[in-house]
């Protein structure tokens, strides 16, 4: 019976967490969301800017991480532009420009943006860390146009912008490790601006170093991370929606490791003659 | 015919009905955009069949998948870098403008790249690569000084004091200096050496666990995504 | 021959790498210039990368259609299409390769529809296996195993909303796990990568490690 338990078929257990994550998000579940410190934090640093003043949102994600990433991008976008705020996006990962595209083309009919003037889209460059390195220097030798053709001195968002100093904040919506390896060493290291990120979950641990030291001022780390930024700003979007599915996913696998476990302990118990 | 054949049949069938149904009703529309949704949820599909067994309609889907990838982040080096800074550099120079020629060095420094592929001229692609790795190597020793060796040992170095936060701070110390002992494979860990590194195992695991967990979090994250695109997008039923 | 073969790239190398540490250390804008351009080299450069990796993916799926090896039809699938992107690639919603590039097409079409579609779905399927490993070979046969799959669930339970639901202890607990013991291991590991990165770079810049050189020493 215990051995059973142990060798079932691993196609029931992917029908049971398929049923954890449909069930609550077909009956609409909601559940209360508290917001952790590193969040609010990243929440703060928008809440501390004046209208008018420039982020930068660097897209560093590609299409395998959008449930992840995209609920974030549109949640910090929505807190920016409610508050009035500049936003020149860039993207550091070539993946990110169609997916920076979509969110930037919503949040611009909904608050019935000006582009160039409200916001402005630089699209991709290559070279990772000496993107960074270059606009550090000088914005418009590694952004000459934005990703449709216009040349930076055109737009009246970017013309003043000449280096990362001129950015009011920096915030980086990271996949990979730019983060880490990328804006701190080469970008916020020498330039000194705030800089706040947030990553998917895979990362999120490998970053409390940076945050305890100052480096980063405020973490949102994957769907969690989202879910708590729509609370914060008020706004029930795709990542609030999904955190019950994700909380029944989570006790579904909190069980299968304690069901394993208990079972393997039993068998070892009642098979003596098998113990190494 | 085969249990899988009658199965990957049905699974077509069934897929067809639905997207009949689905536009019939108007749920879907009968364009491009509905078109694409249909792509998508058929695509998603084709690929989640794999958890059933691997199989041909799950190849086939990740064959198209790379083929389109590859070619759409050519794309994105074409447009804004290579035409975008190279070709337009020289061809759409405006009245009174100059070309930068400087921008000829890493032009041929990235053409000799490609000379990796000719067994008679690969020897050139040496000097892109040493440009590239050795300013890269240069780069980085000054930053990784900087921005993780003295920033990070800083916030360790607290001084210490009798309260919660002290008792985190004495924590974290014994945990860093305890990881670094465990990294340091030039002494053999035996006798103190052995204890601290023992302590540095300890913290490792309590990260790696918490590292799983997150993991665990994105994972069912990004499964979250696709079904919620299923459900909502394509089947309607949220 | 030795000389252009092997030698002067090592020149080349040890040259830059010595650029790039002392402009870090010269604030005069001489300096912060060449920085500049370095940089902007560096990127045009990684241009011109992603091409060896485009010419190896299309060379192993040509030559497996060429030698009729196993699979080879669905090396024809990914051939195919990768020409039909590269065909709206090009079209570029009618404005052809040599113009910026356009907000919509065929080739927008095909990365949400069918790029974002597998990409999410690939990364999504280890979903089911990590459940699937997490039952069948997740154990804690020792007192550090235990250790880990404890941390596990803790942070599991704590960052999603049921855990708060069931206890308080799960996200107090999960707050306290991230920001001190997972923060002091994940600082000794940054330390011990940064110390090796540097001491790498630094075999680099000096030649005794050649192995981005590739090949033999011909």
């Amino acid at each position: 019976m215990i051995q059973k338990l142990l060798d079932i078929d691993r196609r029931i257990i992917f029908v049971l967490v398929l049923v954890a994550v449909a069930t609550p998000l077909l009956m609409g579940t909601v559940l209360p969301i508290t917001p952790t410190k590193e969040v609010q934090a990243a929440y703060d640093e928008i809440e501390k800017r004046a209208a008018g003043d420039v982020v930068l949102v660097s897209f560093s994600y590609g299409a395998s991480t959008v449930p992840e990433m995209q609920p974030m991008a549109r949640a910090i976008l929505r807190h920016a532009f409610r508050r009035d705020l500049k936003i020149v996006a860039i993207c550091l990962w070539p993946e990110a420009t169609g997916l920076a595209q979509e969110v930037l083309e919503d949040m611009a009919a909904e608050f019935e943006l000006q582009y160039g003037v409200d916001y402005a889209f630089m699209g991709y460059k290559p070279g990772n860390f000496s993107v960074i390195l270059n606009m550090g220097q000088d914005f418009h030798s590694a952004f000459p146009q934005d990703h449709w053709g216009t040349k930076a001195d055109e737009l009246e968002l970017t013309r003043p912008l000449r280096s990362l100093k001129d950015f009011d904040l920096v915030f980086d919506l990271a996949a990979g490790d730019s983060i880490e390896f990328w804006w701190i060493p080469y970008g916020q290291e020498k330039f000194g601006f705030p800089f706040a990120a947030g990553c998917t979950a895979v990362m999120a641990p490998d970053l409390y170093p940076f945050l305890d030291s100052g480096q980063l001022n405020g973490l949102l780390g994957g769907l969690a991370g989202a879910a708590e930024y729509e609370t914060l700003i008020d706004h029930s979007g795709t990542a609030s929606k999904g955190m019950s599915a994700q909380s029944f996913a989570h006790l579904i696998i909190v069980a299968f490791v304690i069901i394993g476990n208990a079972a393997y302990f039993i068998s070892r118990r009642t098979r003596p003659e098998q113990r190494s | 015919m085969a249990r899988d054949t009658y199965v990957f049949l049905g699974f077509l069938l069934l897929f067809a009905v639905v997207n009949i149904g689905l536009v019939v009703s108007g749920l879907l529309s009968a364009d491009w955009t509905g078109l694409g949704v249909i792509t998508g949820a058929g695509m998603t599909l084709a690929l989640y069949s794999f958890l059933y067994k691997d199989n041909p309609l799950f190849k086939f889907a990740e064959h198209v998948f790379v083929g389109v990838a590859s070619a759409y982040i050519f794309g994105q080096y074409w447009y804004p870098t290579i035409y975008g800074e190279l070709i337009a550099e020289w061809t759409e120079l405006e009245a009174g403008e100059t070309a930068n020629w400087w921008l000829l060095a890493p032009t041929a420094l990235g053409l000799l790249m490609l000379t990796r592929f000719s067994l008679r001229f690969a020897w050139l692609s040496r000097y892109s690569f040493a440009f590239f790795v050795g300013l890269g190597a240069g780069l980085t020793i000054p930053r990784y000084i900087s921005s993780f060796i003295l920033a990070q040992i800083e916030p360790t170095l607290r001084p210490l004091s009798l309260s919660w936060d002290g008792f985190n701070l004495l924590v974290i110390l014994v945990g860093v200096i305890g990881v670094l002992v465990y990294f340091f494979f030039s002494v053999e860990h035996t006798g103190v050496a052995g204890r601290v590194s023992k302590v540095g195992i300890w913290f490792l695991m309590v990260s790696f666990g918490a590292s799983f967990g997150y993991t665990v979090m994105a994972r069912i994250s990004l499964l979250i995504g696709r079904v919620t695109f299923l459900l909502e997008d394509w089947l309607h039923l949220m | 021959m030795l000389f252009f073969n092997r030698t002067l790239p090592l020149i080349v190398a040890f040259a830059f790498g010595m650029l790039g540490i002392v402009i870090y250390y010269i604030p005069h804008s001489g300096a912060q210039s060449v920085e500049r351009e370095m940089a902007l080299w560096v990127r045009i450069v990684f241009a011109f990368a992603y091409l060896l990796g485009l010419y190896s993916l299309l060379n192993l799926h040509w030559q497996r259609i060429r030698q009729h090896a196993a699979g080879w039809g669905y090396s024809l699938v990914a051939i195919a299409s990768f020409s039909l992107m590269m065909l709206f690639v090009v079209y570029n919603d009618g404005h052809g390769p040599f113009a910026a590039q356009a907000a919509a097409g065929g080739y927008k079409w095909l990365f949400d529809n069918v790029h974002v579609a597998c990409a999410s779905t690939m990364f999504s399927i280890l979903a089911f296996f990590i459940a699937s490993a997490a039952y069948r070979t997740f154990r804690a046969r020792t007192p550090e195993a235990a250790l880990l799959l404890v941390a596990a669930v803790i942070v599991m339970l704590g960052r999603v909303p049921i855990g708060r639901e069931i206890s308080e202890f799960f996200p107090v607990a999960t707050d306290w796990l991230l920001n001190v013991p997972n923060l002091a291991a994940k600082r000794g590991i940054l330390l011990g990568v940064s110390l090796g990165a540097i001491a790498t770079s630094l075999r680099i810049i000096f030649g005794i490690e050649r192995s981005y050189l590739g090949g033999g020493d011909e």
